[in-house]
């Protein structure tokens, strides 16, 4: 397949007004993102095939873009969302007085400030693990300087470094802590990252990231109910040059739309018997949790994420907070851009990485909780979807728009081995120590 | 007898109910956002009596995600900017209906902020002229003569399409709108025009919302509840030579609007040779200039834009028998379009010639359904649209060519 053109990321900041998009021939289009004030509202992918294009398309596009989100900050009586995995909202029509007051409204996007949030008033500690990839680190730690809310501090884990080029970025931006965890695996630098830091709530970011200004803010907002033990937010395209970075991108991405959501004991209960899509809660390159949830579910597991199994030890997690009664958030104003991978191999090997770790996070689960949709999920749903998409590729031809199958089942057998390796391994322990020396 | 009563309701206003006379079996709504039409509602009213505050409420229901978006898009466009606006001259071209024409002009000349009183002038730049086609009467000409402002000329060869293209030698205006006798102007028309104007600087064709003026008869309310002249409440701009939505584009040029209410720069009517006089030649073949001039403005690389804001009221048929003829000139003056549009545009014949399929195949399929009751439209209404498209494909354009010919002859 030959390279295709890359798309151009436009940040438009509707404050300011609207104009007219211009056609950029060197790219296949726009990926545009809407914001008001420090708001992101939504995106649209503009291809080349639909530019140039006038200032009044532009405002009728984007004002059926952002209407759903706009909408949901305004009146979320009225435009409610739908949580994943769950059937739509039961339809509460909404009242005639509710539907005129949105139909009257005059200057919505002017209101959308004074409806936010309150914000929660806990300390943050901004906790950063890495390994091996300081020029990246240099870009996410540079974006961290740049907050509009300064976080009580920031954590930089070099996780088993093969050289002391971390150590070196870290010293030369002030007020960056660096702390050492000699042993590999992303859960492990994370739960050092959280031994190591003294905030009410500890925020986690990746190095191939840059966060938005607002980022702290917005977390802080997504905590404004006490109840909520963790939150994420919204994870957008930093680039999207190659096609790697496309392809992920248009396979979902991280984000999860512009809508604020909560997920209670009641989400869990809705959709495990097909097993809780806790993966789509979040991500791990934008997310914090209150101390005390630590105290109360555990820390990360340190079977699960990079360097281990693969990844899903943020959803698993997440999994334990709703499965203990806890609250997750998430909140679309907490904003990171993110450096999709750029190599094809690269990209296939996360794809391999990715379902290795939710195969094991989806069996961590099923042998805490014994809820048996996440089995399900690994023994049936799974396989029964690769079939298709084999049988698909066997009648239609392979799609090179999906090259990520084929490491995607690779990557779900292996997180099974992986499992049984780890039984295998902590049943060998359990005898040695049982044995007397 | 069915009548509706059409009312006006704005939304951003608090809603006071509607008194509605004991005649009426139906109320027709529109609905309008700071003075901005925003959507068109028909409903038949089983009770007599006024409507409350709340049953409009109710009503409007439908509307409120428009409405939403319309606040939103109000705040993101800053006020378009129409001070450079060109200099206009509005046509109306007509024949021996002097009623339907001074109702016309009043409510132009009150649109353009001028009221019909002698002396008074235009506001500059504006120009208002009829253009009388081949009158058996004196009676247009003395309605324009009571009304100052307004120039008149007579075109004698008969022919909508000959009235037409003398506007365009006549005009002094570099933008060109044209109002049929039989409709009336909001009274925020040339706001919409000039909105138009002001956001497409590069558009070469303006088309307009049409609604109806009554709906006092069977006749009118099956019109316009079969769709009308209506083409929608948002900002349409045709540019290009496909769409992505829409395979036979721009060949299915009734999607463009409608001739009852056009405007268009002068020069590029005059680069492109004026409208074509084979159509709209009066009973013959009463239809299809607008289409021709439409399609062609687009296939020449020109924007042509729809602007709801645009609005003006149309007088439909009262009589059944008048209405179906006006269904039959649709399919007619649609195919002599299409015919011709085959003979001088040999690119686009293959979507041309998918066009005509969809259309029988489309037109049939509307009468199977409204044969078994599901169409807002009675059978033969559909039925006198399919023939006139039979006819129009079968020579007409041609016979026309050959009629038109012979007019030029007579009055050369």
């Amino acid at each position: 397949m030959a390279p295709l053109a890359p798309w151009k990321v436009v940040r438009l900041e509707l404050e300011h007004g609207v104009s007219a998009l211009p056609l950029d021939p060197r790219f296949q289009g726009l990926h545009v993102t809407f914001w008001w004030r420090g708001i992101p509202l939504g995106h649209l992918d503009l291809s080349n095939r639909h530019l140039p294009m006038t200032t009044t398309e532009v405002a009728n596009l984007t004002s059926e873009t952002i209407a759903p989100a706009v909408g949901h900050r305004l009146s979320p009586g009225v435009f409610q969302v739908a949580l994943p995995g769950c059937p739509p909202p039961p339809p509460r029509s909404a009242t005639p007085a509710e539907l005129r007051s949105m139909a009257t409204l005059d200057r919505p996007l002017s209101r959308l400030s004074a409806v936010a949030r309150p914000l929660d008033s806990g300390s943050v500690s901004v906790v950063v693990c890495t390994r091996d990839r300081s020029a990246q680190l240099a870009r996410c730690l540079r974006s961290l300087t740049e907050l509009s809310e300064a976080p009580a501090e920031i954590l930089v884990v070099d996780n088993a470094p093969t050289s002391d080029a971390t150590r070196q970025v870290v010293a030369a931006v002030p007020g960056v802590r660096y702390v050492l965890e000699p042993l590999p695996g992303l859960s492990r630098a994370r739960n050092t990252g959280i031994r190591c830091s003294a905030g009410d709530i500890v925020a986690f970011t990746d190095d191939d990231v840059e966060v938005h200004p607002g980022w702290i803010t917005g977390l802080r907002r997504g905590f404004s109910e006490s109840d909520v033990l963790a939150v994420t937010g919204l994870v957008l395209p930093a680039e999207l040059e190659t096609d790697a970075q496309v392809i992920f991108e248009d396979s979902g991405g991280f984000g999860q739309g512009y809508r604020s959501r909560r997920f209670d004991r009641g989400f869990l209960e809705e959709t495990k018997r097909r097993g809780t899509p806790v993966w789509r809660i979040g991500a791990g390159a934008s997310m914090a949790m209150r101390r005390i949830a630590f105290a109360r579910v555990g820390e990360f597991d340190e079977r699960l994420g990079a360097g281990a199994a693969g990844c899903s030890e943020d959803s698993e997690f997440w999994y334990r907070v709703l499965a203990e009664g806890g609250v997750c958030g998430y909140e679309p104003t907490a904003v990171v851009f993110h450096h999709h991978r750029r190599e094809m191999n690269e990209l296939k090997h996360q794809a391999h990485q990715y379902m290795r770790g939710h195969v094991a996070a989806l069996l961590v689960q099923f042998a805490r909780y014994r809820h048996w949709g996440d089995l399900r999920r690994v023994a049936l749903d799974l396989p029964k979807y690769y079939a298709r998409q084999l049988v698909h590729f066997a009648i239609e031809g392979a799609d090179p728009r999906r090259p990520l199958v084929w490491p995607e089942i690779r990557g779900c057998a292996s997180g099974i081995a992986f499992m049984l390796g780890s039984a295998a391994r902590s049943h060998r322990e359990a005898r040695r120590s049982a044995t007397p020396a | 007898m069915s009548s509706y009563v059409i009312a006006e309701v704005e939304a951003t206003s608090p809603l006071s109910g509607l008194v509605v006379p004991k005649a009426a079996t139906g109320l027709a709504l529109i609905v309008r956002r700071a003075g901005r039409p925003v959507g068109f509602i028909m409903q038949p009213l089983h009770d007599a009596g006024p409507i409350s505050p709340d049953a409009l409420s109710a009503l409007l229901s439908p509307l409120s995600a428009k409405l939403f978006l319309e606040g939103i898009r109000t705040e993101l466009l800053a006020a378009a900017d129409t001070a450079g606006f060109p200099s206009l001259t509005v046509a109306v071209c007509t024949r021996d209906r002097p009623a339907l024409l001074e109702g016309c002009l009043t409510h132009l000349l009150t649109a353009l902020g001028a009221g019909p009183t002698p002396g008074s002038t235009q506001g500059p730049g504006v120009e208002v002229l009829v253009v009388d086609n081949a009158p058996a009467t004196e009676r247009s000409r003395e309605v324009v003569m009571q009304l100052s402002g307004v120039r008149y000329v007579r075109e004698s060869r008969p022919g909508l399409d000959f009235a037409r293209n003398r506007a365009i030698t006549e005009a002094s205006g570099e933008l060109l709108a044209f109002l049929d006798d039989d409709v009336t102007v909001d009274r925020d028309w040339l706001g919409g025009l000039r909105e138009a104007w002001a956001e497409n600087p590069d558009a070469a064709a303006f088309t307009g919302l049409v609604l109806p003026q009554e709906l006092v008869t069977k006749a009118q309310i099956l019109f316009e509840a079969g769709g009308g002249f209506r083409r929608g409440f948002e900002k349409i701009r045709y540019h290009g030579q496909s769409r992505s939505d829409n395979r036979l584009y721009p060949c299915g040029a009734g999607i463009f609007g409608a001739g009852c209410n056009m405007a268009f720069r002068r020069d590029v009517l005059l680069k492109l040779g004026g409208f074509d006089e084979a159509l709209d030649t009066g009973p013959t073949l009463p239809g299809g200039g607008d289409l021709d001039m439409f399609y062609r403005i687009v296939r020449a690389g020109y924007p042509l834009v729809y602007e709801p804001r645009y609005l003006a009221f149309h007088q439909h048929r009262r009589e059944r028998a008048a209405l179906r003829r006006q269904y039959w000139t649709w399919g007619l003056g649609f195919f002599a379009f299409l015919v011709k549009s085959y003979m001088t545009d040999p690119p686009l014949r293959p979507r041309l010639r998918s066009m005509t399929a969809w259309w029988f195949k489309h037109e049939l399929s509307e009468l199977v359904r409204s044969l078994s009751g599901r169409h807002a439209l009675p059978p033969d209404m559909i039925l006198a649209k399919l023939v006139g498209g039979v006819v129009g494909l079968f020579g007409e354009y041609q016979r026309s060519k050959r009629r038109t010919a012979t007019i030029r002859d007579r009055f050369a």
